[in-house]
Order: structure tokens, then sequence, then C-alpha cells
């Protein structure tokens, strides 16, 4: 197999493709399911005393925040590889 | 007054969509066959004019638009306030008290003289900014980078300024090293962490929202970006609620330092 005459830059391209597919699901399933963690014990925390419910709801607010943040960073990351690669240029460069 | 439940009210609004998109259109200019509909074009900011060495982008146009548009707001609201408040002030009212509350308790002060200037108007604007992009022809200036990293530096430089107000100045530096000192370079680097995870949050939110607008509007332009545009309204007053809150519990963490 002659690898120097692939076309690299396709290859490129479909793999980064290919990539962030799986990247955004695992990236989004794993801040949802600590979100749900999150609502779920707040939910049954306001549950069990209702009084405190304004302190825990911002409490609540806050750490789904902080979540949500982790699934913004792996939308940023794979919008920077299908959009605005920096690694690009040297691969088309090639030939 | 009338009440609004007339079939007249639905014609009405279905009327006023289709004229918002007809005047979208025309703003957007001659639909392209020549060039092809771009994800990456919708949405990145594009150079109107330059000055000298300065590029003046859409995103500082729509800025100084939504500036005067909530100043002339701002004086219109304020220059004669009533003892009974009529809708728009009882609105404004409202919010500024749900603000004040927010400081009360996230900060853990009594007095919000010198907190809610700061706060109250880093919830305005973030809000009004992520809401400007429904007006067709404007474009909002959060999903440019620029826009939420100046806001995070504000919040950043902001935090040390009311801790030296409130403690003085050893007792905002003690905080530093408050259990032991082995905690100093942990304090500095989520300082500088917070700074950019304030912006990413902000222009990571408003952007994926822009993005899957747009990606709606050159699969089908008419009607099914309607949902998720009125889905966005949410999501915008949404993050300008969770900047403030956190802004404000930053700025608690400097001002109960010493307590």
């Amino acid at each position: 197999m002659d690898w120097n005459n692939l076309p690299w830059d396709k290859i490129f391209v479909v793999l980064t493709v290919l990539v962030s597919g799986p990247g955004v699901i695992v990236g989004i399933v794993v801040p949802a399911v600590g979100q749900m963690l999150v609502a779920m014990s707040g939910l049954k925390a306001i549950a069990r005393q209702p009084e405190a419910g304004d302190r825990i709801n911002s409490i609540v607010l806050l750490s789904l925040a902080m979540l949500e943040s982790l699934a913004i960073y792996v939308l940023a990351i794979i919008l920077i590889l299908i959009f605005a690669n920096p690694m690009l240029k040297y691969v088309v460069n090639v030939e | 007054m009338r009440r609004m439940n007339s079939p007249f009210t639905l014609v009405f609004l279905i009327a006023l969509v289709i004229a918002l998109a007809v005047v979208g259109s025309l703003l957007k200019g001659p639909a392209g066959e020549a060039e092809e509909p771009n994800v990456a074009q919708e949405i990145s900011p594009s150079v109107t004019f330059t000055l000298g060495p300065l590029e003046v982008t859409s995103t500082v146009i729509s800025t100084w638009t939504m500036m005067l548009l909530l100043g002339a707001g701002a004086y219109v609201a304020g220059h004669n306030l009533k003892l009974r408040p009529g809708p728009v002030q009882n609105l404004l009212e409202w919010i500024v008290e749900g603000i004040e509350n927010l400081i009360r308790t996230m900060v853990g002060v009594e007095d919000t003289t010198i907190f809610l200037p700061f706060v109250g108007t880093l919830a305005f604007f973030i809000g009004s900014a992520n809401l400007i992009g429904l007006i067709p022809g404007l474009r909002s200036p959060t999903p440019d980078i620029n826009t939420p990293l100046a806001l995070a530096l504000s919040v950043f430089f902001s935090v040390p300024y009311f801790g030296i107000r409130t403690c003085g100045m050893w007792g905002y530096l003690k905080h530093y090293v408050e259990p032991i000192f082995i905690m100093l370079p942990i304090e500095i680097a989520s300082e500088i962490a917070r700074t950019f995870s304030l912006t990413f949050r902000l222009f990571g939110n408003i952007l994926g929202e822009e993005i899957i607008i747009s990606i709606l509007f050159i699969v089908m332009p008419l009607f099914v970006p309607v949902p998720m545009m009125l889905f966005s309204i949410f999501t915008g007053l949404l993050q300008a609620y969770v900047f403030t809150l956190l802004t404000c519990v930053y700025i608690g963490g400097a001002v109960k330092a010493h307590k």
C-alpha cells in the first residue's frame, strides 16, 4: 500500500467528522447524568423541607450552571474541530 | 382596555410573523442563488467598515444600538417615577428587587448599595444582548467571543475592587492565604480559570442556539426556526441569570472572606 499517495486531507476531514459525533454524544450524556442527579437530590431536599426552598433553589441552579459548562466546553471543542481546525493547514499543505 | 382573545389576535400574530420574515429577508439582501448558505458565515461577525486600523464589526454596531436603546429606555422609564407605579415601572421594580434579593442571598450583605449598579448593569446588558438578535437585521453581540470575554474580565477586576472596598486591602489579601499559605497558587489559578469558565459558558450557550437556528433557517426558512427562536428567549434570559448569579457568588467569596 502506498501511504504517501493517499488523500490525507480528505481522510483528515472524514476522521474529524467521525470523531465529532461520538464526542458530542459522550460530552452531552455525562453532564446530563450529573444534572439529573443534582435536580433529583434538589427536588428531594425541597420535598423534605419546603421552607428552605429558596436557598436550595439557588444552589441547585449554581450546580446546574457548573455542569452545563462541561457540555459547553465539548461544544466549543467540536465547533473548533469542524469549522476552524488549526491543524488543517498542515495536512492540506503536505502535497 | 379591550380584551385580547378575539380571533383577530391570532391573525395579527401570523401577519406579524410573516411581516418580520419578509423584512428580515429584505434586510439580509437578495437571497443568494449565487452564494451558498454557510453556517460559519451566518454566525461569525462581519466587518462592516474600517476606521483606520480599527475594524468595526457588526458586533460593535449591535452593541451600540443596544446601548442607545437601553439608555433611552432608562431615561423614558426613569425620568418621572410615580408613587403608584404603572405597568412598565412595576415590571422594572420587580426585576431590580429580584436582583437585590439575589445579591442579599448570595453575597450575604444587607446593604446592596455598592453592588447593585455593577450587578444590575451586567444582568440588563447580558439579557438584552441575548435578546437583541431576535430583531431582524441585528445580530446579538454575545456569540462573538470578545463580548463575553470583556464581561468576564470586568467581573475579574471588580472582585478585588469590592473585596478591598469592604474588607480593606489587608483583609482582602489575607483570604488568599486563609487556612494555610499553600492555598495561594490554587486560589490564583481558580480566579483565572473561572474567568474563562464565565466566558465560555455564555459564549457557547448562545453560539449553540445561533448555530441551531441558522441550520434550521438554511434547511427550512419560513416557520421551522420559530419554536427554536422562542426557546432561545428562555435560554438567553437563563444565561443572563446564571452569569449574574455566578458574579454574586464570586463577589461574595471576596466580601465574606475575612468574617
